[in-house]
């Protein structure tokens, strides 16, 4: 596994998600917050296999589990996770943006060429034919 | 089980993918891009303006963008074209630099952590009826996060509520 340390969350975070069974468990657990058992049905593993993976996701910050030392229901905790996305769409909103001006600026350049073709057929027709 | 379809990504998923079709041949697109007058009219969200542009457009040459906020804060970015297909295709890294293109880390622009090195940016241009189609695709953004520190964790107002629950 990759290793991580605490003081570098994001590492955490994707070393966390790039497992599958980890990935599904947090699929679960975002349509509300289950014990170990329940979480290990789905998945055929042991109980001490799925305890594992919830370490990670616990360590990761994209868990939290229940004090209670009998049954310590994990509940999703989001706050990595729309760390990272937040960066993705600041990257998205730069490009919708610019692109939004390249778009502007094209129907500009294509209005002033007609124009400009416009201005050369009145030419052309003044004097005849071409220039 | 049923299957969730909004189950976290992992990393390698994390590509960034904007698409958007222009009204316009893909000449003029294409040109849009790699003529630095042109750039200099597009480059750089909403409010923003860029006041300079270069670029050395050939495999392994470099271009240097320039965006200016609208508090006139100036932003740069270079990288190296690593593929070129005339019309088609445009396939370049990409990085935060400071005025005379030497890379620099997110820290140089007050970005806490110590991001960037380089994304990898291709740009695919396609004609249709007159349009153009243009997908841009913007890998290793995740890479980049791998080595941001806790601390800009508040830089985003705490937009951490919580995932969609079901």
């Amino acid at each position: 596994m990759v290793t991580a340390t605490a003081s570098d969350p994001i590492s955490n975070t994707f070393a966390a998600l790039a497992d599958p069974t980890r990935r599904a468990i947090l699929a679960r657990l975002a349509s509300g917050e289950a014990s170990v058992t329940e979480l290990a049905e789905p998945f055929e593993m042991t109980l001490p296999a799925v305890s594992k993976h919830l370490k990670v996701l616990e360590r990761a910050g994209l868990i939290a589990r229940g004090r209670e030392a009998q049954w310590r229901p994990c509940r999703l905790q989001a706050g990595p996770l729309k760390d990272a996305d937040e960066w993705i769409e600041r990257y998205r909103r730069h490009w919708e943006e610019s692109f939004d001006r390249l778009d502007s600026y094209l129907q500009e350049l294509q209005q002033n060429e007609k124009k400009y073709s416009r201005k050369i057929t009145k030419k052309e027709d003044k004097n005849g034919r071409e220039n | 089980m049923a299957e969730r379809t909004d189950a976290p990504m992992t990393a390698e998923e994390r590509v960034l993918i904007v698409e958007r079709v222009f009204d316009a041949p893909r000449e003029l697109v294409w040109q849009g891009w790699t003529d630095p007058e042109q750039v200099m009219r597009w480059w750089g969200p909403k409010g923003f303006t860029s006041p300079a542009c270069e670029i050395d457009l050939r495999v392994g040459g470099k271009y240097l963008w320039c965006m200016r906020t609208p508090q006139g804060q100036d932003f740069w970015n270079t990288g190296v074209y690593r593929e070129i297909v005339l019309y088609e295709r445009i396939v370049c890294t990409q990085s935060l630099a400071d005025e005379k293109g030497n890379v620099v880390p997110g820290a140089h622009y007050g970005m806490s952590g110590d991001l960037p090195l380089e994304t990898v940016v291709t740009v695919t241009f396609e004609e249709i009826d007159g349009r153009t189609r243009l997908v841009l695709r913007q890998e290793g953004i995740g890479d980049m996060l791998e080595g941001a520190e806790a601390g800009w964790n508040g830089a985003f107002d705490k937009l951490a509520d919580s995932l969609p629950a079901a």
